[in-house]
């Protein structure tokens, strides 16, 4: 057998431990340690005795030595910045200002709902406590003015999608550290997508509301004052959005500072709003927990990659995939497709860590190669750019795990949160937002641009 | 997925789990207070430099020297609370000894992983003791972060051996909710419990 076929082999039967519920990253660290004693005792004729002590010291390093980056000490800060940030009570306060600006539209709670989880998003990473912390305000809201029940309950279990776009992404620091691409400009690219999907979100329900004024009333009557009054309870959002960007943007300090800048700014105020000890503690139990289980998959997976560089498998698809003869981006859509239907049955960070190491260097040679520049390139973008983009792309295929049945996890926190409204039912109100993000997808794959002016910026 | 669902009793095997886990419980709110200290530290770092012009002295050494450190200190206790991702898709459909069985199976495999990993990170470390390896700007010896790798993966072994024994006492007693074992939530449960971490501050607040 070839060193391909053995690798096909290995990763068949890495798809095979996954399925039957091995936890992800041994298994892709057994698997990746397997390939690494058949390349050093059989390719390089090390002999088995002495290739797997070989493949031992060379998995045994890569615990230790991929997590000792500074650059990874940001996730845990955007995971705690999530928890703190519930407790800093800025929830209540951004649906009202939101309400008071934008509740006279058609469907106006709904709209509000969007643009205040997609403000909530700039202090959260986390899409499901985002979801489930404004089925507790906004639901109740929306159903005081007899809003359809569905309805309500799908916009909100969509609206904590946009938390993995909008800064601070947990999700996407995970992507550039397994692709090794710039984590400041992945953060500062995520910023207009997250804008232009809720966007796209507040279009889908002011239509939706149109058609069929029984989904919901606007609620209109608040003055200029009254307006403005809203704004200064919300305005902590808008200044850790502002310190995170303005430091990366201009050179002020690293990624890793802005986003501790950030935690700490959100910390001063959930103290002042009376958080405790105990929920203090809580919340970093939480945080060190969510962080050992990513850092974990880490560096398993990083163990098989360590084997795939070996047995050159991602080259190797990479390259019959371009032999194909197809359009690039026809192969790019079959890729996303792909993710669809994975992301049905996977959770999102899973699915990421997982398949990266295989369709990132794919994408990058359908564009022409890491170096290629813009010109020269298939999907008209340079390689870093192309890098920064797929980025964007695939965090929101991710995200749409979260509301596409039967495992969708913001829909069933929803209904978790709602005695009286059955998941099915959040899943049927949330459908018409899986269109949305459908139609985000094909307008950041038509307008690269949306994705990259502002790392571009930032490139100079 | 997390499950914190964990069943207990007066049985030895039950006792020997909760004890581990009050000590896992600990280390890993030491990881998380390592968190803490590392986001005050890149604040005052950045505080420092840009308003005093004094940065923290081997700020990156600091940082490098810290985050293996969150990274494995709660390994063990993420295991005990079944807080390794998986899909629990299809083993979620399975019921009593059929179930147990592939459980078992999985954590003889991570078991085989693990001891692996303690061998050759173990190896690593002693490398860095013997070579006197540093980090580059203050010179922090690296040996004492990288033997923590083997002491916490020799800690998840034992977590990983109580597993074991446990599921093997469920397969042979064709259990139905065995002790001192993660069990499977579906997606509603797991819902909850998330929803829970984030219940009763807004109410409670007002």
């Amino acid at each position: 057998m070839t060193t391909i076929e053995v690798s096909i082999l290995l990763a068949g039967l890495l798809i095979l431990l996954v399925i039957i519920g091995v936890r992800v990253a041994f298994a892709t660290a057994l698997i990746g340690f397997i390939g690494l004693v058949i390349i050093f005792a059989i390719d390089k004729n090390q002999g088995l005795a002495r290739g797997f002590v070989t493949a031992v010291k060379i998995s045994g390093q890569i615990p230790h030595s991929k997590t000792a980056s500074h650059v990874l000490a940001l996730i845990p800060t955007f995971i705690l910045i999530g928890f703190l940030a519930y407790y800093a009570g800025l929830t209540k306060a951004l649906f009202e200002a939101a309400k008071r600006w934008v509740g006279w539209l058609p469907g106006g709670l709904a709209v509000a709902t969007v643009f205040a989880t997609a403000g909530f998003a700039a202090v959260s990473g986390a899409s499901v406590a985002t979801s489930a912390v404004f089925a507790r305000i906004a639901i109740p809201e929306m159903l005081q003015l007899n809003y359809d029940k569905r309805f309500a309950a799908g916009v909100v279990a969509a609206g904590g999608t946009l938390a993995s776009l909008i800064p601070p992404s947990a999700i996407l620091v995970i992507y550039a550290i397994i692709v090794e691409a710039s984590v400041g400009q992945l953060l500062m690219a995520g910023f207009l997508p997250g804008l232009v999907s809720a966007v796209i979100y507040a279009m889908l329900i002011i239509g939706l509301a149109r058609r069929n004024p029984r989904l919901g009333p606007p609620v209109g009557g608040f003055s200029w004052k009254q307006r403005f009054e809203s704004v200064p309870g919300a305005l902590p959002i808008f200044a850790v959005v502002a310190i995170i960007i303005y430091c990366i943007y201009f050179g002020w300090g690293t990624p890793t500072e802005a986003g501790a800048l950030g935690a700490f700014i959100v910390l001063v105020l959930a103290l002042w709003r009376g958080m405790r000890w105990q929920n203090l503690r809580g919340a970093l139990m939480e945080t060190a927990k969510l962080t050992t289980m990513i850092f974990t998959m880490i560096w398993g997976v990083l163990i098989y990659v360590r084997y795939l560089g070996f047995a050159d498998l991602p080259g190797t698809f990479a390259d019959w995939l371009s032999s194909l003869h197809q359009p690039p981006m026809m192969t790019l859509l079959l890729i996303l497709l792909a993710y669809v239907v994975l992301g049905m049955f996977m959770d999102a960070i899973g699915m990421l860590i997982l398949t990266l190491p295989i369709t990132f260097p794919a994408v990058m040679a359908l564009n022409g190669g890491e170096g290629v520049s813009a010109a020269d390139s298939a999907l008209g973008m340079s390689g870093p750019e192309c890098a920064i983009w797929f980025g964007i792309i695939v965090v929101k295929m991710a995200e749409l795990c979260l509301i596409t049945p039967p495992i969708g996890l913001n829909c069933f926190v929803v209904a978790g949160v709602r005695d009286d409204i059955s998941v099915q039912d959040v899943f049927r109100g949330a459908s018409p937002f899986f269109i949305a993000d459908v139609v985000t997808v094909a307008v950041l794959i038509a307008f690269p641009g949306i994705v990259l002016w502002l790392p571009r910026l930032v490139l100079g | 997925m997390s499950s914190g669902n964990v069943r207990e009793d007066d049985s030895a095997l039950s006792r020997a789990d909760t004890a581990l886990f009050r000590f896992e419980g600990w280390l890993n709110l030491a990881a998380g207070l390592v968190i803490l200290g590392v986001m005050l530290l890149s604040v005052a770092n950045i505080l420092g430099r840009k308003l005093l012009n004094w940065p923290i002295p081997g700020f990156i050494d600091w940082m490098i020297t810290a985050v293996p450190v969150m990274a494995f200190l709660g390994l063990a206790y993420c295991q005990r609370l079944g807080g390794h991702i998986r899909m629990d898709i299809l083993i979620g459909r399975l019921r009593r000894r059929p179930l147990w069985i592939a459980e078992f199976a999985s954590v003889i495999l991570m078991l085989f992983v693990t001891g692996m990993l303690i061998y050759g990170s173990w190896d690593h470390a002693m490398r860095a003791l013997t070579i006197g390896d540093s980090t580059g700007d203050i010179r922090l010896p690296t040996w004492p972060v990288k033997i923590l790798v083997p002491l916490a993966l020799a800690l998840l072994m034992v977590r990983l051996l109580l597993q074991a024994a446990a599921y093997w006492r469920a397969i042979r007693d064709n259990a139905v909710q065995p002790v001192a074992v993660p069990l499977i939530e579906d997606a509603a449960t797991q819902a909850a419990h998330e929803a829970e971490t984030v219940s009763g501050f807004e109410e409670t607040r007002g």
